[in-house]
């Protein structure tokens, strides 16, 4: 188009005197105002007959890490929510995290309070220092009652604070020890009937070391093993879930048989020479590794894991066993697994379209794809156990439904584990490590966290367990 | 303030007259030149180092709300963490005077010109620009318990020797230690090479004349010329042992075995990143800075009195 009257860029262009100018400003400042004044009026909730704020409903996840094919299974997921136009007021966008940013890139971008509107987090105690520093909103509000109530309750403790739901559990975590049926056969173990019971498990690993095999294969130089170690054993000694957060209250010392006691039996396990001699060598994964290399004939591991053992060395090598027996406690028997949680963010002003679309992810469908793309089984009682197509994850819900369900490292907070368990359990692996000193270690480490993080004690303390 | 060079004029009672327009656009001029790198400063340097102060004074409380105090230094100061963490940064300063002497040595006997010595000049200096991440990996894997070294130690028979490098809590930090050390050498060799190149060689000729030995030339004009330069290269290596330490520790034990191997700048990161607590990791940089300003106090002090002896 051409005409002396046409604009050009350019000094030679048509001027704008300052009447014009500010008119000009005005409205492009209205324009811009238009969609934050939608946006303010659509209010926090967007339930409650509220209007939905628009734009799209932005979620940080992560998974593929742990349970590979996560991210296929998230992006279609989320692609056939936004095709269908189950959203009227826009679509959904997922953006993998990585492990190391998980919570740094979340907790800058909550300061600034703009950011996902779904975020996900690892489960328990390691999401509610999110929900203590105020970034997470209440589910209450945003879900059915009845709806949530399909959701596991086991699962849904996790997270269930103050008196409201703050995660929703997205898959399970669950957790078990990998063990090498043929080299049981070798050492004369009875590969089907793993040990259950301490003695037993003492005595097969010293038939195992005996016939020439490395009993335990671990890796401890990254620090995340003694995490592992304190969740299969350290709940032992526990009758209720209540017991594993009471020294983290203050209502008693962390300190007898029922709490320290496990300690004892990993002193037991390094001083008979069970674990491969490079343990503060290696990373948790290479220690792995030593099993999928069959270096080793046990090592801790998660449910996807095992299954891959299984796939690569047959189902006739691979097995699956608990923690062994120790401990005095109702909970000496147990079911170690955990859940990782999705949350809606508390500065989204789409809150109830992030629920909407949370809620979509436990859709029988949705949750049967998610278990055939990467093995992750969502904690709901929607999802029906004729889906589970292999031995381990048969075998896995079997215990499930028999036995109580933990993972300690969801419940007791994060600094304990840092100050206390790891570095109490690495010295255990030295020459001159001592129980006593790991317990000391981990009593300072509590009183360390009282001191340094008033807080999030104070919002520990009110944590009550859903009954 | 009237800038270097420019006349002011006085009038006839012999007071100084007000000085022209146009002289004092021009007392202004430097100023408007060192503009732009005093707002780059202020913004990168100084707004950084006030919001930093300000966190570190500063703790989330429940919720979202903020208070503010000292509890963060006093939370920082009375952890034991800390306190490892302060030794163990006083142990690779160890490290600097071994680096030293050993980096003068070798450029004392490179600048002899040895047969092949631009070939040990090389070798001695690859380390050195090889990336520290690499270099850890690597040495994590050499010193791991059945890793090259102890294999290489095993076959000249001398396994009583072999140790679990990394994973000893009593050896790790001087491990890391010895890698440092190892890949921080070719940097002074080269540096300490440079000066003796601009030295006077005639100062040599006569010193050779006069019948001095090789030991008396070392003394009395190597290291007298160096001076300025081992200065140097001293308070960057310092620094460096305080602030550039990271990426070995994180890559080789990441702060353990039994947290042995923590450094302040490890701590730093691992408090705001792993741990999520920023305000108590500001408490713990602005301990760090107090450091490097000590460190450059007394660095500027000897350079006053190494000039004065110069002079």
């Amino acid at each position: 188009m051409t005409g002396s009257d046409q604009p050009t860029l350019g000094r030679s262009g048509p001027t704008f005197d300052r009447r014009q100018l500010l008119g000009a400003g005005a409205l492009a400042l209205g324009l811009v105002s238009v969609p934050g004044l939608l946006t303010a009026c659509g209010g926090g909730g967007g339930t409650g007959g509220a209007p939905a704020a628009g734009g799209e409903v932005l979620a940080w996840y992560w998974g593929e890490q742990e349970a590979a094919g996560m991210k296929g299974f998230f992006e279609d997921a989320v692609k056939k929510y936004n095709q269908a136009g189950r959203d009227k007021a826009g679509n959904v966008r997922a953006v993998l995290q990585e492990s190391d940013t998980l919570y740094t890139a979340f907790r800058t971008a909550a300061e600034a309070k703009k950011g996902p509107d779904v975020q996900f987090f690892w489960g328990g105690t390691q999401a509610l220092e999110d929900v203590w520093m105020g970034h997470v909103a209440p589910l209450d509000d945003l879900m059915p009652k009845a709806w949530m109530d399909k959701v596991n309750k086991d699962a849904r403790r996790e997270t269930f604070w103050n008196g409201k739901q703050w995660g929703l559990p997205f898959y399970e975590i669950n957790t078990a020890w990998a063990y090498n049926k043929k080299m049981f056969e070798r050492a004369g173990l009875d590969p089907k009937n793993p040990p259950a019971s301490w003695d037993d498990f003492i005595a097969a690993l010293t038939a195992l070391k005996k016939s020439g095999v490395v009993p335990l294969g671990a890796g401890f130089k990254d620090a995340y093993l003694g995490g592992w170690l304190i969740s299969y054993f350290g709940a032992q000694g526990f009758d209720s879930i209540d017991d594993a957060i009471a020294p983290f209250r203050g209502d008693v010392e962390y300190s007898g048989e029922k709490y320290v006691g496990w300690l004892d039996r990993i002193k037991e396990l390094i001083d008979r020479g069970f674990f491969n001699d490079d343990v503060l060598s290696l990373d948790l994964y290479q220690g792995q590794q030593l099993f999928e290399s069959q270096k080793v004939a046990i090592t801790n591991s998660v449910q996807p894991q095992i299954v891959g053992f299984q796939r690569k060395l047959g189902v006739d090598t691979v097995g699956a066993m608990l923690s062994p027996a120790w401990g005095p406690g109702k909970l000496a028997r147990f079911f170690p697994g955990g859940s990782q949680v999705l949350t809606v963010t508390s500065f989204s002003p789409r809150k109830g379209r992030a629920a909407q679309f949370l809620q979509y992810l436990h859709e029988p469908a949705v949750m049967k794809a998610m278990y055939d793309a990467c093995g992750a089984i969502a904690p709901d009682t929607r999802f029906d156990p004729a889906w589970l197509n292999t031995e381990v994850d048969k075998q896995m819900a079997e215990l499930k439904l028999t036995l109580p369900t933990i993972w300690y490292q969801y419940y007791y907070p994060f600094p304990f584990e840092r100050d206390g368990v790891t570095p109490g359990v690495q010295q255990l692996f030295q020459p001159q490590g001592s129980v006593k000193t790991a317990v000391d270690m981990m009593q300072q480490s509590i009183k360390k966290w009282n001191r340094e993080q008033p807080a999030q004690v104070k919002a520990y303390k009110q944590w009550q367990l859903l009954g | 303030m009237a800038a270097a060079g420019v006349n002011i004029p006085t009038n006839r009672r012999g007071t100084k007259a007000r000085p022209s327009r146009r002289a004092r656009a021009h007392s202004l001029t430097p100023y408007l030149f060192v503009a732009p790198a005093v707002l780059v400063l202020g913004v990168v340097f100084a707004y950084a180092v006030v919001r930093l102060l300000e966190q570190s004074i500063s703790s989330p409380g429940l919720m979202g709300e903020t208070e503010y105090g000292l509890q963060n230094f006093s939370a920082v100061l009375s952890d034991p963490l800390f306190h490892s963490a302060v030794l163990n940064n006083l142990r690779l300063f160890l490290a600097v005077p071994v680096l030293t002497v050993i980096a003068v040595l070798l450029a004392a006997l490179l600048f002899e010109r040895v047969r092949g010595w631009r070939f040990y000049s090389s070798v001695i200096f690859v380390p050195y620009v090889l990336a520290v991440t690499v270099v850890g990996i690597i040495f994590s894997y050499i010193l791991q318990r059945h890793g090259l070294l102890n294999q290489v130690l095993s076959s000249l028979h001398l396994s009583s020797l072999t140790r679990d490098w990394l994973g000893d809590s009593g050896l790790a930090i001087w491990s890391i230690w010895a890698v440092v050390v190892w890949q921080q050498l070719g940097f002074g060799v080269v540096l300490f090479l440079a000066r003796l190149s601009s030295i006077d060689v005639t100062l040599y000729e006569a010193a050779t004349l006069d019948r001095a030995g090789w030991w008396q030339i070392f003394r009395h004009i190597t290291v007298p010329h160096l001076a300025p330069v081992i200065e140097f290269f001293v308070t960057i290596s310092l620094i460096n042992m305080l602030s550039w330490i990271f990426n070995y520790v994180y890559v080789m034990t990441g702060g353990g075995p039994v947290r042995s191997t923590y450094v302040l700048e490890l701590l730093i990161y691992q408090t705001a990143f792993r741990d999520g607590l920023p305000n108590l990791a500001a408490a713990l940089s602005v301990v760090v800075l107090a450091f490097a300003v000590v460190l450059l106090s007394v660095q500027s002090v000897l350079r006053h009195r190494i000039e004065r002896m110069e002079g």
